[in-house]
């Protein structure tokens, strides 16, 4: 008896787990988006997962951002997949590249924005009563709106310089159609992060830095 | 009464399938030191009698000039035939401009020109314009303008003409000799950012009883960050 009432305790916190695995773990996703690609570098090169059911775990090298690169810009487009049961936003952090020489490469060197919100496929959601939003400045293309400020110096309408802490870059409505509790081809919504950094007389030296992306619940907005 | 283990199999395997609120982006960029020499613009060339400037200096392209001095015996009556070249130096990183010099001439005597008859000293360096670090320092290490009476003078007794300041003539660059240094030249600009450190090479000859014959005087500029 006495075992029969243990055996039913572990049955039902397994139950439990398996349904707040398949109502919640799953209402809320970030993954690749895609292949990754970049252009104009000079030994660099970027690594990710084309599949976009693979976490997203990006690497960027942009390589020699001095005058030796003679291309005009370095611009990396990084795929990002989103899925979700709700309202939805996604946030960027930045850690890293805080170099103390100003003549050196800085966060603000370095476009940052955000294109083309599509669908994954046909298990996406389609929503009439609200749209997927990129938020100020981030809803331009860094590579083709580089401006050259009164210095001398490259400038963008949004780069990592504009993140401040966790910074909301994208909300909207539900993403996903189904609730399944595993990724799928089609389930969601992808969206592209482009970076973009001019060749320049920086400092030299060798700078890095990590993004992290999060999705978490957004605005209460209706579908 | 055993655990149903096909069950407690089915309920772990949701958890297995990777989904995540979070994704990682990780980047990294190299900057080397750079450096580089242009032409800073049109050689000028003053008290030559014949001769010319063969090969002018185009302005931010790669330094390639040739200059025929013309007559430098006692029928030029000038006081010197001097050639101006501007330099134009651009770098992210702090800068030694080096340069070297050969005088071949076709005399047999000492009489014939040679790398002590020819003047040489760097004039006003210039840092301006957008993008330049215009507080820079720059350390000259010639004389200037050879053609100053406090950098040469006739010799009281073999009566030539001499080159006498501080790497003033072409013998101090019979190898690669510093002629100018100093701090990073460009701001974080971009290369189509035409600024940069302009620096006149003067070079000057006073006509004397040289030996006769043709002289060819080839210089070499290097720039490099170490």
């Amino acid at each position: 008896m006495r075992l029969q009432h243990v055996t039913f305790s572990l049955t039902a916190v397994l139950l439990f787990m398996a349904f707040a695995q398949s109502t919640f773990g799953q209402a809320l996703d970030i993954s690749s988006g895609g292949q990754p690609t970049i252009t104009g570098t000079l030994n660099g090169s970027v690594t990710g997962s084309a599949n976009v059911t693979s976490d997203l775990v990006v690497t960027v090298n942009f390589g020699e951002v001095s005058p030796l690169n003679t291309n005009s810009i370095v611009k990396v487009t990084v795929p990002i997949g989103v899925r979700s049961n709700q309202p939805y936003q996604v946030t960027v952090s930045i850690t890293g590249l805080n170099n103390a020489n100003v003549e050196a490469l800085q966060a603000s060197d370095v476009g940052f924005g955000i294109r083309n919100m599509r669908l994954l496929g046909g298990a996406g959601k389609v929503c009439t009563q609200s749209s997927h939003l990129i938020r100020s400045p981030f809803d331009n293309d860094p590579a083709i709106s580089a401006t050259i400020g009164s210095s001398g110096r490259v400038a963008y309408p949004s780069s990592l310089g504009s993140l401040s802490g966790a910074t909301v870059i994208l909300s909207g409505p539900q993403l996903s159609k189904n609730n399944s509790a595993n990724r799928q081809t089609s389930d969601g919504y992808a969206f592209d992060a482009i970076l973009a950094l001019t060749p320049q007389f920086f400092a030299s030296g060798v700078s890095s830095a990590t993004l992290i992306f999060t999705i978490s619940p957004g605005p209460n907005v209706p579908c | 009464m055993p655990l149903p283990s096909s069950i407690s199999t089915k309920l772990i395997l949701p958890s297995m399938s990777g989904q995540s609120t979070t994704g990682t982006v990780t980047m990294s960029a190299t900057v080397s030191k750079f450096v580089e020499i242009n032409s800073g613009g049109s050689v000028t060339l003053t008290g030559n009698s014949g001769g010319g400037v063969t090969t002018d200096g185009v302005v931010n392209t790669p330094l390639g000039v040739s200059i025929n001095l013309g007559e430098l015996g006692p029928s030029n009556t000038n006081s010197f035939v001097t050639a101006s070249v501007p330099l134009k130096l651009r770098s992210n990183a702090p800068y030694v401009l080096s340069m070297s010099a050969t005088v071949t001439s076709s005399g047999s005597t000492t009489n014939k020109i040679g790398p002590a008859d020819v003047g040489f000293g760097l004039g006003t360096v210039s840092r301006t314009g957008t993008g330049v670090n215009t507080g820079g320092s720059d350390t000259n290490a010639t004389s200037g303008d050879p053609t100053l009476a406090a950098n040469g003078s006739v010799n009281g007794t073999s009566g030539r003409y001499e080159f006498t300041a501080v790497r003033s003539n072409l013998n101090a660059f019979s190898s690669s000799t510093t002629a100018l240094n100093g701090a990073f030249i460009m701001n974080a600009v971009p290369r189509s950012n035409a600024n940069g450190l302009v620096v006149p090479a003067s070079f000057a000859i006073k006509p004397q009883f040289f030996e006769n014959g043709t002289t060819t005087i080839s210089v070499t500029f290097t720039v490099t960050a170490p």
